[in-house]
């Protein structure tokens, strides 16, 4: 590969590209790796993205915005060393400099991502495809957000109320190769060229004297799946029913958890699914106690652990959840009714410990199971109980029973007799996902629920959709009142 | 030269800087790309400025454009990673509504496309209700140049230098017994930006930002162990100096080998205490100088935002205690006479410290809480507009106090916090010297703190003892506090002395799409009375 065979010039930004595709990064790879100086091995990861955005604020738009940046990450290991530099220019010299810049770092510094000796050959990868990409999404133009945002926010001011939201569409693309393998297969940590769209839409209405506050919101990659109207209807709806909240005692309440609360809570329990690894037995909420006289650490894979009624899974192919492909990605199920059956671990524990060879993927996206009690029959079968439409700013106390702090927000009912009597005021919550999971009374259809990945640099986990039921759980532990709305 | 190690140490910082990144990046700032010139470089005003002269042509009444140069350095002890991006930003104000376009290429092309899609931005917007913006005025620069203050630039010393002291520490660290480095890496980070508006300021800057993350681990026996982040290591205005120095004031008094030392010292002393269940209920707290911080940031240091008081980020972060600012200005009782929050953005070594802010505005200092009493709020141009009738009553001027930042020329200007300041005591008292004026109660360190979404109650975590006649006699298990902002402030009862002041650096989550920026904030320890010990993992 000659210097120079590369274009001149600066990367073209015409506003019809708004991301890399395939070519070019190929290209650009293919570029970086003909740089390359003193054999051993060139990675190059090439990450592009556009964001079209759109905020308001007391029913007036505050910024609309076209964005879109580049990451190139350029790692060389030559013999025992490693150097690694990033940037974000494609013009032949910053891309000859970063390979440069990567090698003095490998002559310097030893390679502490070198895999262990003794590690199989690579085994042929296939990546399934993933539901990733949504013209519809790619197609929203800065005219449609502007009317959409002018829609949502109508309804709020025609009743006196103040909306607060957020419209971003998204795309990016991802490419990782080797120059150890320039055409397929792919090894397990190169990726071939995945592109994705990300849609989100929420907002927030408050009255004008800040005594009521209702949200809702959705994410997701089509933004054609996503109803605008509706949402900002029912944020207006929650705002109106929230105000003038009443005080509570705290205590153990039977609670409905609207499927957002629901996601909401399930998040610390998505954190905890990895295997802890060998020199770390006992850490984590799925370790047994240790068998003294076996030595042995043991987990609780194969026991029951939740409901029966809960079973969270995911399949690559569900046109809903789509995630960033993975090599021989397989469905898989974590807990099957009830019964964990899967922790996530990585492909050097796959082969030490399992005797298999690809990873295992954490619940980066999942569908949780339900029934078919709708929201209204649940509040109808409650004597007394909590309407609850999301949790915020939920904290982890406790690493073995997941035990969590954290607090309502934007719409807390009371029921009483099967019917919404008061707004209440917001709780901070003292309770573990595991011990509601144990404690269900009833379960909704599940849907999908508001999960964006905020940072467009992400190039880990680009999209984690979940879909979940609304839930009646009972005994959920509220343990004081706060005061704000 | 063979490019080993040895060879490189022994030639010094020349043959170390050879062994960085070769640059330059590219910018095309005529007809063909050449290497990216220092930020004071005429050729760059050039260049912003043909970005401003196509967003007026297709009709902003206002506009800036930041260009930004941001290297990146992570410092392991074994391994150096470096990051360097080149970004810019325009933002265009049409109508009352503002459009904001930005990208990595610094070309008059890329300039023109983003001087057009920003006023499209604000236009497409501008078609739906009445929107008024008035920014308020700002003196003209027409060009400044500004560059931080450093002793040791980061990016200009071996990268084996810094590794070799990070492996330093942890051989330190091991020779002390039962003790070890549980993390050990430092961060540097460096940026250059230029600024330009259609009023004609044209500024560049260059700013640094270090820090590290030190965390000790104690181990006694199999139950009793604990760990600590040594202090003085939060993100900081400056250089490398941040880990080489002897001492600085307000960080630390020692070197990091002594705070090091000391702080497992320390840490044995409180392992050794015999352990207490929590009794739930109100006692005098001696809080340390990190806990104070984390309480004035995240309580008042939110608050007082006052684009978050009016409601922008109700879908995000959340609203402000102060529900009525105009209202509250001058009258509202936000904490103890004694109580004083000031702001600025000019302290040496601390984070936020800039010379102008992202819209040309060189900020003030300015008093947020004054003795117990709102005074102010955090300001950017179009929200100093919003206090223009408050402002005017109480005989002062409508300026921004130029809080306006974002983390790079890719992400729009927010109003972003400052620097904070929790004025002192009169008295030289230190954490040691309120336990000791303590008859009974208890002191609380390091604790971190949760906030509601209106930034009005919270709750504390972190290491609690119990005093008795003055000296902490055992340490309470599992114990942490809850909270009212307003009722926590007015309990204020001592305040440690000047000498006792320590700086800490804060990151920050604003705004949708969120942006990280950094500020500090400094403060003493602290005596509150009444607060409301509690058993954290107690449910219901």
């Amino acid at each position: 590969m000659r210097r120079g065979d590369g274009p001149a010039r600066l990367v073209e930004s015409a506003s019809s590209a708004r991301i890399l595709s395939k070519e070019e990064c190929d290209a650009i790879a293919r570029r970086v790796i003909g740089f390359a100086r003193g054999g051993g091995e060139t990675r190059v990861r090439i990450l592009s993205w556009w964001n079209g955005e759109l905020r308001w604020a007391r029913n007036r738009v505050s910024l609309a915005s076209d964005r879109r940046d580049i990451r190139v990450e350029i790692s060389r290991t030559v013999g025992v060393g490693r150097g690694s530099v990033g940037e974000n220019q494609l013009d032949d010299a910053s891309l000859e400099a970063a390979v440069r810049g990567a090698e003095r770092g490998a002559v310097l510094s030893p390679n502490i991502l070198r895999p262990p000796p003794g590690m199989p050959p690579l085994p042929h990868a296939t990546y399934p495809r993933t539901a990733l990409w949504s013209d519809a999404t790619y197609a929203v133009t800065p005219e449609t957000r502007g009317e959409v945002a002018r829609a949502l926010v109508a309804p709020a001011e025609a009743q006196g109320m103040l909306s607060a939201g957020y419209l971003e569409m998204r795309a990016g693309s991802l490419v990782s190769v080797s120059s150890e393998r320039l055409t397929d297969p792919y090894a397990p940590w190169d990726v071939p060229y995945a592109s994705w769209t990300q849609a989100q839409c929420s907002m927030t209405v408050r009255d004008a004297q800040g005594t009521g506050s209702g949200w809702a919101g959705l994410s997701g990659s089509d933004w054609g799946k996503i109803d605008g109207v509706a949402l900002a209807a029912r944020a207006l709806e929650k705002c109106k029913a929230s105000q003038h909240p009443v005080s509570l005692e705290p205590g153990r309440y039977t609670v409905i958890l609207e499927p957002q609360a629901v996601a909401d809570l399930m998040e610390l329990v998505a954190a905890s699914m990895s295997r802890p690894a060998p020199e770390n037995s006992g850490a984590g909420p799925w370790a047994l106690a240790p068998d003294e006289a076996l030595h042995l650490w043991r987990t609780k894979l194969g026991l029951k652990v939740l409901d029966e009624r809960i079973t969270i899974s995911h399949d690559p192919a569900d046109p809903a959840l789509g995630i960033l492909a993975e090599p021989w990605m397989q469905p898989v199920t974590w807990f099957d009714k009830g019964v964990l059956t899967n922790l996530a671990f990585d492909r050097e524990y796959a082969l030490d410990q399992l005797n298999v060879n690809p990873g295992l993927r954490g619940m980066v996206g999942y569908r949780m199971s339900g029934g078919d009690t709708s929201i209204d029959e649940m509040i109808a079968t409650t004597a007394r109980g909590l309407l609850v439409t999301r949790f915020s700013d939920i904290r982890r106390l406790d690493e073995k029973s997941l035990l969590g702090t954290g607090l309502t927000r934007d719409g807390l009912w009371l029921i009483e007799h099967g019917k919404i009597t008061k707004a209440v005021k917001n709780f901070r919550f003292t309770e573990s996902p595991l011990f509601a999971l144990n404690a269900i009374e009833q379960l909704g259809v599940p849907v999908p629920v508001f999960r964006p990945v905020k940072d467009p640099y992400d190039a880990q986990n680009p999209l984690t959709p979940a879909i979940v039921p609304p839930l009646k759980v009972r005994d959920f532990s509220f343990t004081s009142t706060i005061d704000a709305i | 030269m063979n490019l080993t190690r040895r060879n490189l140490l022994k030639a010094g910082a020349l043959a170390a800087a050879a062994a960085a990144i070769p640059r330059p990046l590219l910018a095309q700032l005529g007809r063909t790309p050449e290497p990216l010139p220092p930020i004071d470089d005429p050729r760059l005003k050039a260049l912003a400025s043909s970005a401003l002269e196509t967003a007026r042509a297709a009709g902003a009444v206002y506009a800036d454009v930041r260009l930004t140069h941001s290297r990146l350095r992570t410092f392991w002890p074994v391994y150096t990673a470096d990051d360097e991006s080149m970004e810019v930003g325009v933002r265009a104000l049409m109508d009352g509504y503002w459009g904001f376009a930005s990208g990595p290429v610094w070309s008059p092309d890329e300039m023109a496309r983003l001087g057009r899609e920003a006023v499209h931005q604000a236009k497409v917007n501008a078609l739906g209700k009445r929107r008024v913006v008035e920014l308020a005025a700002v003196p003209v620069v027409a060009s400044g140049n500004w560059v931080m203050p450093v002793a040791i630039d980061p990016f200009e010393i071996s990268p084996f230098e810094v590794q070799d002291f990070l492996t330093s520490l942890d051989l330190y660290c091991g020779r002390i017994p039962d003790s070890g480095l549980q993390q050990n890496f430092a961060f540097a980070a460096v940026q250059e930006k230029a600024f330009a508006s259609t009023e004609g300021s044209y500024c560049t800057q260059r700013f640094y930002r270090t820090e590290g993350s030190l965390i000790v681990r104690l181990q006694l026996t199999k139950e009793r162990a604990g760990n600590f982040a040594v202090e003085g290591l939060s993100p900081a205005g400056m250089g490398w100096e941040l880990y080489t120095a002897e001492r600085i004031p307000r960080l630390r008094e020692h070197s990091l080998r002594e705070e090091i030392r000391r702080g497992i010292e320390e840490l044995r002393e409180e392992l050794l205490l015999p352990v207490k269940p929590v009794d739930v209920g109100r006692y005098d707290a001696v809080l340390d100088a990190p806990t104070v911080a984390s309480l004035v940031d995240k309580t008042l240091g939110r608050a007082t935002e006052l684009d978050r008081a009016l409601g922008f980020e109700a879908n995000a972060g959340g609203t402000s205690y102060l529900t009525d600012p105009f209202g509250m200005l001058g009258s509202y009782q936000a904490g103890a006479p004694a109580f004083t929050l000031t702001a600025e953005r000019s302290e040496p070594g601390a984070v936020a410290t800039v010379k102008w802010d992202d819209e040309g505005v060189a900020p003030d200092s300015f008093t947020l809480v004054k003795d117990g009493v709102l005074t102010d709020f955090q300001t950017t141009r179009e929200s100093a507009g919003w206090m223009k009738n408050s402002y005017a009553k109480a005989g002062r001027p409508v300026r921004s106090h130029g809080c306006a930042g974002a983390p790079s020329a890719v992400e729009a200007p927010l109003q972003q916090a400052p620097n904070l300041t929790l004025v002192p005591g009169r008295e030289a008292h230190d954490f040691d010297a309120l336990v000791s004026g303590t008859a009974r109660g208890i002191a609380i360190k390091g604790a971190g703190i949760d906030m509601d979404f209106q930034h009005s109650s919270g709750l504390g975590i972190g290491r609690v003892f119990e005093i008795k006649n003055g000296k902490r006699v055992a340490a309470i298990d599992s114990a942490g506090f809850l909270f009212r902002a307003t009722e926590l402030w007015k309990a204020l009862h001592a305040t440690g002395g000047e000498a006792s002041l320590r700086r800490y650096g804060m990151m920050t989550e604003k705004g949708e799409p969120a942006e990280r920026c950094y500020h500090s904030v400094t403060a003493a320890p602290v005596v509150v009375k009444d607060l409301t010990l509690i058993d954290p993992q107690r449910k219901a």
